[in-house]
């Protein structure tokens, strides 16, 4: 096999540390954690409790995955930290890679960039896929020889002749001028398990044969070795893609080469553009050369927008190339902004007339505990029984998010006493270090006059 | 447990099985030998080819040896090549369906897409930036 330099090792030593994965709030949620028959287990894949709500999402998933039924619009309401966002990511992780799953909180509607329709357009093509396949007949196999000749005058085409051969069979093709040219560049060598694609005549290089592994002593560090191929020497090979409707707009509306340092890309992209390109995929639809895959939408804090954007909502649902919905709110009965009329959720009465509500309840005692033990285990934190159920007294009483947060502030505390396990005295320390809501706006109302700026409050923000 | 009726659907569910998983090797086994073939057929071609068109050649076929003109024994061998691909492609025709009924029985997911039209090449160049 071939040697290592030392210096190459160091090399991959810091690229790997380069990788750390940041660990988000939402990060140890695999999944919905329900069985077959659609019941949501107490613990499973990341998701404690909530059975209602994870019951009614999974409703929702089959009726997502059957793809036949779009534009529909599901609002999931509750208190704060009772799981909307953790039943979004459930969801999300539960479709997979082959549905299209685009997360906006409702602010990033608001930017100087583009107008909200602008948006709000661009998050909905984003969440509608595309299905394409393409073909190719490609032959695969392992290069047995490679004969060139050069002719004996000087000036006529070289000939040559190339053996290929799989585990099944091998045979032999007589080389015309361009093979032969391409051959030489990809430098290929007996041993090289090569692919030529048939229709354009490009070779690509796999990799070199197990079987010639032991040819050399020294091969360079990008050797890499793959098996002889089976089967047929002529295979076609068939690609599924899943692009996105935003995507497609995007390399059709992008103004070419230096023009569009001066023009300014404003990030808009023209109705014209956009209704080209539904007639093309509504062709290619026709021609069974295309499926649309409809896709999830979820806008968090959906009481962030207004009612311009709402009455885009409601016309956006009824499309028949619209994605499904997935809203989430812990907002009460609400003032609608843009305008002076309060509703529930914030939301106008005609689209949540649209929409299929899943409520969320607070979470019990054993549930804030369970789940504060797999966020212990999601940000490698130990922890001891007893600073567990503190913990968990905490979450109780100010909530959930606070206790989570003071997970990995304990763990740091813990560390620098060089103990092994987060105990009580560590929770007890970040606990008076961190204020949660409660404390701080008690320690607002006794030090207020010291604060710059200060002005009374007139109400207090409906969360319930 | 051991419930005579429970066992006996679960045989024949995996009966079913085994017998979809014979049929796709038995094609794929198919499409190899046809493979072979086509290629040995190209390479007799080819050889052909070489040679002067009105010498006679011996062309073998299944017992019989034939001798030919080798014009006519290029188009004989031309016509099989033909054959063969055409038997190639509906043999992957008929691969599709059985692999889909596998799927099903192993309660799988069905391979979304592969029924698709393939994209011409110039379709295929429009979005090549983002395959």
């Amino acid at each position: 096999m071939g040697h290592v330099m030392p210096s190459a090792e160091k090399v991959q030593e810091i690229r790997e540390v380069t990788r750390i994965e940041r660990i988000g709030a939402h990060s140890h949620i695999r999944g919905l954690g329900l069985d077959d028959a659609l019941e949501a287990r107490q613990v499973s894949q990341g998701m404690v409790g909530q059975i209602k709500a994870r019951k009614a999402a999974g409703v929702i998933l089959e009726i997502i995955k059957d793809g036949k039924i779009a534009g529909r619009g599901i609002l999931i309401a509750g208190q704060p930290g009772t799981g909307k966002t953790a039943i979004a990511m459930g969801m999300a992780q539960a479709l997979g890679t082959d549905t299209p799953f685009t997360s906006i909180a409702g602010s990033e509607i608001f930017s100087l960039e583009m107008s909200k329709t602008e948006a709000l357009t661009q998050a909905f093509r984003k969440s509608i896929g595309v299905r394409i396949k393409e073909e190719t007949e490609i032959i695969e196999g392992e290069i047995v020889e490679v004969q060139i000749d050069r002719p004996a005058t000087g000036t006529g085409a070289k000939v040559g002749k190339l053996t290929l051969k799989t585990t099944e069979m091998e045979t032999i093709y007589q080389l015309g001028q361009k093979m032969i040219e391409s051959l030489t560049k990809e430098k290929a060598q007996a041993g090289d398990i090569v692919t030529i694609d048939k229709a354009t005549g490009k070779i690509t290089k796999l990799g070199r044969s197990f079987t010639r592994a032991r040819d050399y002593d020294a091969m360079g560090a990008q050797t890499k070795f793959v098996q002889c191929p089976e089967g047929e020497l002529q295979k076609r090979k068939e690609v599924v893609h899943t692009v996105t409707l935003h995507e497609i707009d995007v390399i059709n509306s992008r103004t070419q080469g230096f023009l569009a340092l001066f023009s300014g890309d404003t990030g808009e992209i023209k109705s014209e553009v956009r209704e080209q390109i539904n007639s093309k995929v509504a062709e290619w639809r026709e021609e069974g050369k295309a499926e649309i895959v409809p896709g999830v939408l979820f806008i968090d804090e959906v009481h962030m927008l207004d009612i311009e954007c709402f009455s885009f909502l409601n016309r956006a649902l009824e499309s028949d190339m619209a994605p499904i919905l997935i809203m989430a709110t812990n907002r009460g009965i609400t003032r609608i902004r843009g305008t002076q009329y309060t509703s529930p959720h914030g939301i106008p009465i005609d689209l949540l007339d649209r929409l299929v509500i899943i409520s969320t309840s607070p979470y019990e005692e054993k549930e804030i505990k369970q789940i504060l033990r797999i966020r212990c285990e999601e940000e490698d934190v130990e922890m001891n029984d007893d600073a567990l159920t503190v913990l968990t007294r905490i979450g109780m009483e100010t909530s959930l998010r606070y206790a989570i947060q003071l997970i990995t502030a304990s763990s740091l505390v813990c560390r620098k006493r060089k103990g092994t396990e987060v105990d009580v005295e560590d929770i007890k320390r970040v606990y008076s270090l961190f204020l949660d809501e409660s404390r701080s706006t008690q320690f607002l109302k006794e030090y207020q006059q010291e604060f710059m700026f200060n002005e009374m409050v007139p109400d207090e923000m409906e969360t319930s | 447990m051991g419930d005579p009726v429970e066992a006996g659907r679960v045989l024949s569910h995996l009966a079913e099985i085994e017998v979809v998983a014979e049929e796709i090797l038995s094609t794929r086994r198919e499409i190899i030998d046809m493979d072979r073939q086509r290629n040995k057929t190209r390479e007799a071609i080819r050889a052909l080819q070489n040679q002067k068109k009105e010498d006679k050649v011996w062309l073998c076929n299944g017992n019989m040896f034939l001798k030919v003109e080798n014009a006519k024994a290029v188009k004989m061998l031309s016509k099989d090549f033909e054959a063969l691909d055409t038997e190639v492609s509906s043999s992957r025709a008929r691969l599709k369906p059985q692999v889909k009924k596998l799927r099903d029985l192993e309660m799988k997911d069905e391979l979304k897409g592969f029924g698709l039209v393939a994209l011409t090449p110039e379709e295929r160049k429009s979005v090549e930036n983002l395959l």
